[in-house]
């Protein structure tokens, strides 16, 4: 009996996870977002627009303010080019630069770089149910199947109607919690549930961590291939 | 010949108090000298000693990609250790090291470290490696103490490590000082903190690899390894021995100057004994002496100065570096902002060669001074001179 | 008297050349070495001021918390002001904006792509500015192995390792890639004027100097900067003076409340350089007084042989029935015109050479591999006011207890076996 009910969590929470992965990972989107940082002394906000297609495409343009403007990023694979109107240079950053900060921000440049789908990453288990806010979750502890992954394992707490997570602890191999990213202002997009507010925090780092807004996120939208090349980063 | 020098003694010991001063200024140049260049073999002989005992033991093999100054060059350089098993960890033949980035963040603030494991019962470098053979709340870590003050940490401290393992995943843990050792080598003090090897590779999952190895004199392999370095202990002490060059260029003006004023009272001395001596000049040439022979007399007198400042530089020189070598010259800075070995004290070395080589410096320059208005002799009418007629 | 003596003297070449020379010889000798042993053992001291101490040094408290980060986000602000307001209060000293930042040197080949990177420290100070005395202060220009000094803000200097590891030549451009104190990303590309030897291999394996101005720029840091280096207008530490100046300054600004207040430190109170002040101060002292002891021995003894040479005259003199006091007396006010004559020549020349010394130096690149930024080829003297009056103490004194000791002999002899002696 112990053990069927076992399957069955399993069962479900991969079922979650897919779910999860429906709303948050599509072939293809395009958004504007803004980057909120509490420095030290002041904070600041950097707004840029995304092309994204499938997991390992991704091109993004900074908006604001007026010093990265104009700043372009290109992502192929495991890839990463920089490209600054001011020098006119495009920079391949590679292994260790990747793991720097990305404009002083609680994320890396790799974690911003992996984004596969969480199910293709993690096994699934259902170890409870927790409100946030007005929100029935459903809590889910996840378990790398592969060695290749940043954080072994995650917490995540996935909201039991809409299938958004609401709240997502990365932890170290060892368990020690890392990341805390905490979602809101879900909304629907082109029949998605969609967080359009994330906050990053690094749990060891003091600071009040990084706001990350989405706006105009658009979905399945027809995105020219000629983006996602070197040459575009110049234009 | 053992006549003249019976003449030249008695001669400098008639003049009394005037030779005494010459030859206590002299004996000052003697024991100056050995004294400085002292220091300064010293200082090189000791900071490579440091290097050795902290640092590079009797030679090093680096991974090809290491490199010292680029911390981020060590994601790549690192590999199985390439030793047959003569070479087994627990002797002293060689210390396997592992370096490995890793983010600490002592009092919530993220700062870069280097994670050093080295085996904890190693006792080829000085490194209190024993240390971390214990159990505490973390892992046990030892630090210098610059380090230790940079970070703002001490004894029984905890802080969190975070790393990556081989496959990228993040891995952090707490981790508990359990030592803090002080060092005149700045390169293994600053930014490193010491773990077990064996634990460093289970948390990296680099097992059996290392990035430097450093071997016991005796066993520094005369073949390289495919993908390691080699590096001798001459080759990775070269800046030591920069600095000395500078710092002997330097110091050899005092030695010039000093030496140039005690040449300056030979000189005085030897124009002024020629001078009143001339009815003795003449009455040894009157008794058959040849000239360069008279010459040769009143050289041997001058620089017999040098002889007996040698003797007198002995009474107190020998008591004083003797004094020196064992108490040593403190120099109370702090040497880690040099970037290079440096102990707080200098024990001066004063080897044979030093000792011979001043010796001989200091006779030779006193001869030629000597030498110099003695020639004066040669151009002399010996009637004249016998008279005692001024020339 | 005075007058007499001095007429015989100047007459007598005999009687006064030798010891004038001999005296000059050595009180030139003594203020010579003085000066540059002070040079010499202040050397350490004054290459830690021109690098990263100052002889004060301004920054926020913040800052100084954590400066072996090099957090730049915990800079200065408003840095004209301050810097006006420093030059205003301190007219005896010179200000020298400095940053030191972390980043990442890129080459492009020939499509604009990276062909070589390596991460770099970057040193900024004012390198290009009219007003500025980095270029002179650091010795740049004899530490270059190949190209020019900056003539813009675009150009910056490599340290030679540094950009033969990239494949730079002077001429060529590289882009440098940093965050910026607002910690953005920047990129921006800059021209490698030439090329130096630090002499310290961290730095050599990669550092860029640059103007500060530049630094600024790129770094967003505008009328900011990370450390504000004072130095004293004559160019050496003076400890008390920076004390003082500490005081005044810390006084007017120290605010409890404010982590990004301004604070001053002196060279004495960063790390550990106070003890070495100490050090150079006390070795600088011992070996001087040794050089001293030696010089008074050798002049003592001049003076003594000068006694010697005056036998014959001393004779004639007690013959002609000369009191031998008076004789005696006039041999030591001799001494004391020898001395006074030789000690003034003396510390002419012995001033000549040292400041000769303290503006050219010696040059010991023969010894070394190469001039460098940190181990400086030249060695150079420092004039001190002392160098003024420490002639005199060997000088005079010396040749008078020369004179005195071998004229007491006078006293000795006996009018009847004067003749004898003279044997004229």
């Amino acid at each position: 009996m112990f053990f069927f009910s076992a399957e069955l969590s399993a069962q479900n929470a991969s079922e979650i996870l897919l779910k999860v992965d429906r709303n948050l990972s599509s072939d293809n989107r395009v958004f504007e977002s803004s980057m909120t940082i509490s420095g030290k002394r002041n904070s600041r906000t950097i707004s840029s627009k995304t092309y994204a297609v499938g997991n390992n495409k991704s091109f993004t343009e900074y908006l604001s303010p007026a010093s990265e403007k104009g700043t372009k990023m290109l992502k192929l694979e495991k890839q990463l080019w920089l490209y600054s109107p001011g020098s006119d240079r495009t920079i391949q950053l590679s292994g260790h630069m990747l793991r720097q900060s990305v404009m002083g921000s609680d994320l890396s440049y790799e974690d911003m770089m992996d984004d596969r789908k969480l199910s293709e990453i993690y096994d699934a288990q259902v170890v409870g149910e927790e409100m946030i806010g007005d929100r029935k979750t459903i809590l889910l502890e996840l378990t790398a199947r592969l060695a290749d992954v940043a954080y072994h394992s995650q917490r995540i707490w996935v909201d039991a109607e809409r299938f958004v997570p609401l709240k997502q602890e990365l932890f170290a191999k060892g368990g020690k919690l890392l990341k805390r990213i905490e979602m809101a202002d879900v909304v629907k997009v082109q029949n998605r549930w969609f967080p359009l507010t994330m906050t990053y925090k690094d749990m060891l780092k003091q600071g009040d961590g990084t706001v990350f807004k989405l706006s105009n996120i658009e979905f399945d939208q027809a995105i020219p291939e000629y983006i996602f090349t070197k040459a575009a980063l110049k234009k | 010949m053992k006549l003249a020098f019976t003449l030249a003694w008695r001669n400098l010991i008639g003049a009394g108090l005037r030779t005494w001063l010459n030859v206590i200024v002299l004996s000052f140049t003697f024991v100056i000298i050995i004294w400085l260049k002292g220091i300064l073999s010293g200082w090189d002989q000791q900071a490579k000693n440091d290097m050795k005992d902290w640092e590079i033991a009797g030679g090093q093999w680096w991974h090809d990609a290491y490199d010292p100054f680029d911390p981020l060059s060590l994601e790549s350089s690192h590999a199985v250790v390439p030793l047959d098993s003569i070479f087994t960890h627990q002797s002293n033949a060689v210390v396997p090291a592992l370096m490995v980035q890793a983010s600490i963040f002592p009092n919530g603030r993220m700062q870069q470290a280097i994670l050093k494991g080295i085996p904890p019962h190693q006792t080829l470098l000085n490194l209190p490696s024993a240390l971390l053979d214990t159990t505490v709340n973390g892992i046990p870590v030892v630090i210098g103490q610059t380090m230790a003050k940079n970070m703002g940490l001490s004894v029984g401290d905890l802080f969190t490590l975070r790393w990556r393992d081989r496959f990228g995943s993040f891995d952090a843990a707490e981790a508990e000082v359990v030592g803090v050792f002080y060092t005149n080598v700045p390169a293994v003090d600053q930014g490193l903190v010491y773990l077990d090897l064996a634990q460093l590779q289970r948390m990296t999952m680099f097992h059996n690899e290392a990035t430097i190895l450093s071997f016991h004199e005796g066993f520094f392999p005369e073949n390289q390894a495919v993908g390691w370095k080699s590096k001798t202990v001459k080759e990775l002490t070269k800046q030591v021995d920069e600095m000395i060059k500078t710092k002997s260029a330097g110091q050899s003006v005092m030695y010039l100057v000093l030496l140039f004023l005690a040449m300056l009272a030979i000189f005085d001395t030897q124009v002024l004994s020629i001078f009143r001596r001339q009815r003795e000049i003449g009455t040894y040439i009157a008794l058959g002496y040849t000239r360069p022979q008279v010459v040769g007399l009143f050289t041997l007198e001058g620089s017999m100065h040098a002889v007996l400042a040698a003797i007198a530089g002995a009474f107190y020189g020998i008591p004083f570096l003797w004094w020196q070598a064992r108490v040593g010259w403190t120099l109370p800075m702090d040497s880690s902002e040099f970037g290079m070995a440096m102990a707080p004290t200098l024990y001066p070395v004063y080897s044979i060669g030093l000792i011979a080589s001043t010796v001989l410096l200091v006779l030779l320059t006193t001869t030629v001074v000597s030498y110099f208005p003695s020639r004066k002799i040669a151009k002399m009418n010996p009637t004249e001179a016998l008279r005692g007629k001024l020339q | 008297m005075i007058r007499f003596l001095f007429k015989g003297l100047w007459r007598d070449k005999s009687r006064s050349r030798l010891p004038i020379i001999v005296v000059a010889t050595g009180v030139t000798l003594t203020i010579f070495l003085h000066a540059y042993i002070v040079g010499f053992m202040g050397d350490t001291i004054e290459m830690n001021a021109r690098f990263n101490a100052g002889h004060v040094k301004v920054m926020t408290k913040a800052f100084e918390a954590a400066s072996h980060q090099l957090p730049i986000d915990l800079a200065l602000g408003n840095v004209s002001q301050l810097l006006t307001e420093l030059q205003r209060d301190f007219p005896q000293m010179e200000w020298s904006s400095r940053i030191q930042f972390g980043g990442l040197a890129d080459v492009p080949d020939e499509n604009g792509e990276t062909k070589a990177q390596g991460p770099f420290i970057g040193m900024a100070m004012n390198l290009t500015g009219d007003d500025s005395r980095d270029i002179e202060r650091l010795q740049i220009a004899s530490a270059l192995t190949q190209g020019k000094l900056p003539a813009n803000q675009t150009e910056v200097l490599m340290s030679d390792h540094f950009a033969r590891a990239l494949g730079l030549k002077p001429g060529d451009s590289f882009t440098m890639m940093t965050s910026s104190a607002n910690a953005s990303m920047r990129m921006q590309n800059f021209t490698v004027s030439g090329t130096l030897i630090f002499g310290a291999e961290l730095l050599d394996r990669g550092s860029v100097l640059m103007d500060i101005g530049a630094a600024q720029q790129l770094l967003e840091m505008e009328d900011a900067t990370a450390e504000i280096l004072g130095f004293f207008k004559n160019g050496y530490f003076d400890s008390k003076a920076a004390d003082l100046l500490v005081m005044q300054f810390n006084s007017k600004h120290d605010d409890p409340e404010d982590d990004f207040s301004p604070v001053m430190k002196s060279l004495r109170a960063q790390g550990s350089m106070g003890q070495y002040v100490e050090m150079a101060e006390k070795w600088s002292w011992y070996v001087s007084f040794v050089f001293i002891l030696a010089m008074s021995l050798v002049l003592w003894n001049a003076g003594l042989l000068g006694g010697l040479r005056r036998y014959g005259e001393v004779g004639l003199r007690l013959a002609i029935g000369e009191e031998k006091k008076h004789i005696y007396f006039t041999l030591l006010l001799e001494s004391v015109l020898i001395g006074l004559a030789g000690t003034f020549v003396g510390t002419l020349f012995g001033l000549l050479f040292a400041w000769m010394l303290q503006t050219w130096g010696i040059d010991i690149s023969g010894m070394m591999q190469g001039a460098s930024l940190m181990f400086p080829s030249v060695i150079k003297a420092r004039i001190t006011p002392t160098d003024f009056y420490l002639g005199f103490f060997p000088g005079i004194l010396s040749t008078l207890i020369g004179t005195a000791l071998s004229g007491i002999g006078i006293f000795k002899w006996q009018t009847a076996s004067l003749f004898k002696e003279l044997e004229v």
